[in-house]
């Protein structure tokens, strides 16, 4: 562990995991050909986790959870964990202590969390892109460390960051804007987007997010075999997928949401002035005021495809026939 | 570029500053010379000045274009303690104030933009006043501008147009792809600076080459400018008229001095027009015209590039494959290839976007690239500095979840950035309330582009 791994940064992983309460209940029915639940999967994340910190001492975490309408950091390596109550039962005599602290520590925190989800009739949309910006801010401050800090103290190699999202909710098409932002700055940081779609169709964005942003889009196949995905594919750091056979994304799909609907299509009318994106010829664009000319408008309309073509009714059939 | 780096860098000037108080006369070979030709260009003095003639001026006296620019080392001081972190923080003050100016409101930009950027090769670039030398200077900065403008003007296009031996020399035609106008001024041999420029010569150029847009594009012209003459076969007037005609927006950056037609150029067709000081100065005046630039009213000027018209555009999203696909003849090329993009509404396969389809006339593009604008359509509101914390502050910040300071740290009392500087060090969002520190508040605001708390 000196000579070979001292000449490179550590590895910082942000873990972002889809909490939604439905989903996942969704998710476990045996009616699935291999159903996963919550707890199982939470066991199978912990697991990676410990070894992505043990195959380096240096190697950091933060874990964040997505929950209907809200987004929390529940761990970070940089927090001190106070020692709790549950001291010395016999059967943890044999665990490494900082393995467990932190395990216990996630597990509590979302239970926590889903004890102080509301039920309500409908869930509130995830607050996946709000922990997708927090874990940005996050690892901005890791690899940019404040000038203003104190120049005596040696600043420590900042670590080679990326995210992991466990992904169980459809797309998000009201947050497209925000989400391709955040898809934009972690380019501008270097940090890698991976992308594990846990249950439910595959998200267009967050297959873009991952291929813009030279990460993995992983869709597992066997679900039961969650930790063996999650060992070949998003353990190996960034530089050392080069030299392994990583899964490649098949088609990459970069439709748009428009902003009048959020609906996602694949065929716009867009606005030159400020590249709005609408689903239909409008004759003044809604986030610009530009007013467009009547003749435009007359001929789009002529030549516009039939609605049925355009818009949801292709997300079903991804694979285009060649 | 993260924000980080650039505090870095004024740091760096910061830490030279006690050397560079007698800049002036201890490398007088350098920095005199360079005086020199600033005299030479108010006397409008066509041939080789003498020495004592920019000598003569008094040093302290500043020349117009150079009051509106303070040296960034000048204006870094150290405190008391001898550190600069009053300095640093200064810094940010200021970009914070900017950033309160700045409207929040969506603002009407152009997107869609054409640059001709004309370089100055004639023999006035290999002057060592710009270190390492004007022309490695210019190259190396256009290299980094192009990269920049098509990171933030993605449906842009650009050309080159040299000037040197008197003419208009054809550098890079107008593409749409950085890595061919890269390519195109990568041999520093071929652009090897020669005889004088001809500003008539290469605008007409350019303009011809522009002649043929799209009345919803813009057109611009970028010329950097290190001569202090220019040799034309006609009245440039007339070419300053036509350029006001064709609604092309004219920006010079001049590397030694003013010159009057070169401001009559920007004046008059809505352009900006700079004069550099140093090289830091220089890259501000270059990369200000960076941003896709906001539609002004119409009236502002009567020959503005503004007033073009607006219009809306069929555009499809195409689906990626990767070259593990299945081999198929693409139709621009009629040539086998797994890798390529399907034009959504007739499935033919084309090897590259943004284009047309070939088959069924789409217009084709990756629509991240539309997205890298809509930062500008819907700007972060900036934050504002916290002074008091309510009953029950947030512990930690909003955005990295780290701790505040328990206490208001000392040095924020400075009255003097005291109204954007926090001394608590909270930044709070005006629309969900949320606290973040300083560094989120730069991040947010200059790359992230989204409230992690209202989302
Ligand atoms: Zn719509
Ligand atoms: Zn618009
Ligand atoms: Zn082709
Ligand atoms: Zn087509
Ligand atoms: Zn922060
Ligand atoms: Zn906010």
């Amino acid at each position: 562990m000196e000579t070979t791994v001292s000449d490179s940064p550590p590895e910082h992983l942000s873990l972002i995991i889809d909490l939604s309460p439905t989903q996942w209940h969704l998710s476990s029915l045996d009616t699935n050909p291999q159903p996963l639940s919550l707890r199982l999967f939470i066991s199978q994340v912990l697991v990676f986790l410990n070894a992505h910190l043990a195959s380096r001492h240096d190697n950091t975490i933060a874990v964040l959870v997505a929950l209907p309408g809200k987004n929390v950091m529940i761990y970070s390596s940089s927090d001190t964990i106070e020692e709790s109550d549950h001291q010395s039962p016999l059967d943890e005599s044999n665990t490494y202590q900082p393995f467990r602290a932190m395990n216990s520590a996630v597990v509590q925190r979302i239970d926590e969390e889903l004890g102080a989800q509301e039920h309500g009739e409908t869930e509130a949309p995830i607050g996946l892109v709000g922990a997708l910006t927090k874990a940005l801010c996050h690892i901005n401050r890791l690899t940019h460390p404040t000038a203003s800090a104190n120049p005596s103290i040696a600043v420590p190699t900042p670590p080679n960051p990326r995210i992991l999202i466990f992904s169980v909710s459809p797309d998000l098409s009201t947050a497209y804007i925000p989400l391709m932002n955040s898809i934009f700055s972690a380019q501008k940081l270097k940090v890698a987007i991976d992308v594990c779609k846990l249950y439910g169709e595959d998200t267009v964005f967050l297959q873009q997010a991952a291929h813009l942003t030279g990460g993995l889009y992983v869709n597992p196949e066997r679900r039961d075999a969650l930790l063996q995905y999650l060992a070949m594919c998003f353990l190996p750091s960034t530089a050392i997928r080069r030299v392994l056979g990583m899964p490649t994304q098949d088609h990459v799909d970069f439709r748009a949401a428009c902003f009048c609907h959020k609906n996602i299509i694949d065929i716009g009318y867009i606005c030159s002035v400020c590249l709005s994106i609408f689903c239909s010829p409008v004759p003044v664009c809604s986030t610009c005021r530009t007013k467009f000319p009547i003749k435009t408008l007359q001929r789009l309309m002529l030549n516009r495809p039939s609605p049925l073509s355009n818009g949801h009714q292709r997300t079903a059939s991804p694979a285009p026939q060649r | 570029m993260p924000p980080r780096r650039r505090d870095g860098a004024y740091v760096h000037n910061a830490g030279t500053s006690s050397e560079s108080e007698g800049f002036d006369d201890i490398d007088d070979g350098n920095y005199g010379d360079k005086r020199k030709n600033k005299g030479k260009g108010k006397a409008k003095d066509t041939g080789k000045g003498s020495q004592d003639k920019g000598k003569g001026k008094s040093k302290e006296q500043a020349y117009a274009w150079e009051a509106t620019y303070t040296r960034s080392w000048d204006t870094v001081q150290e405190d008391e303690g001898g550190s600069l972190q009053t300095a640093v923080e200064d810094l940010l003050a200021r970009g914070r104030r900017r950033r309160l100016l700045e409207p929040s409101s969506a603002i009407r930009r152009t997107i869609i933009r054409h640059l001709m950027l004309l370089l100055d090769l004639s023999s006035s670039m290999l002057d060592r006043d710009l270190r390492p030398s004007r022309f490695d200077l210019t190259l190396e900065y256009s290299r980094q501008f192009i990269v920049e403008w098509f990171d933030q003007n993605p449906l842009g296009q650009i050309g080159i147009v040299g000037m040197r031996g008197g003419l208009g020399e054809r550098i890079g035609d107008m593409s749409g792809n950085p890595q061919d106008v890269l390519k195109a001024i990568s041999d520093r041999r071929r652009l090897q600076p020669d005889g004088d420029p001809s500003l008539q010569n290469a605008i007409d150029m350019a303009r011809g080459s522009m002649s043929h847009l799209p009345t919803h594009s813009s057109r611009e012209i970028l010329i950097i400018y290190g001569s202090l003459t220019t040799c034309d076969p006609g009245n440039i007037h007339d070419t300053l008229d036509a350029c006001i005609n064709d609604k092309i927006r004219v920006s010079v950056v001049s590397l030694a001095a003013e010159m009057k037609i070169c401001r009559e150029l920007a004046n008059k067709t809505g352009g900006v027009f700079g004069v550099v000081m140093n090289e830091d100065h220089y890259k501000e005046l270059m990369f200000e015209l960076v941003p896709p630039p906001a539609q002004r009213s119409a009236s502002r000027l009567t020959g503005g590039s503004t007033n073009f018209s607006a219009d809306l555009m069929m555009m499809g999203f195409p689906t990626r494959l990767p070259d593990t696909s299945p081999l198929s003849l693409c139709v621009c090329h009629s040539q086998l290839k797994g890798e390529g993009f399907l034009c959504p509404r007739c499935k033919a396969q084309v090897c590259d976007v943004p284009t047309d389809c070939d088959i069924c006339g789409l217009m084709i593009v990756s629509s991240p690239h539309l997205a890298r604008s809509y930062h500008h359509l819907f700007p972060v509101k900036p934050y504002q500095a916290v002074t008091e914390t309510g009953l029950s502050p947030s512990p930690k910040c909003h955005g990295c979840s780290h701790s505040f300071p328990e206490k208001p740290s000392a040095t924020g009392s400075d009255p003097t950035t005291a109204d954007v500087i926090s001394p608590l060090g909270r930044y709070r969002c005006p629309d969900c309330e949320k606290d973040f520190c300083a560094d989120c508040d730069v991040f947010v605001h200059d790359v992230l582009h989204v409230c992690p708390g209202c989302q």
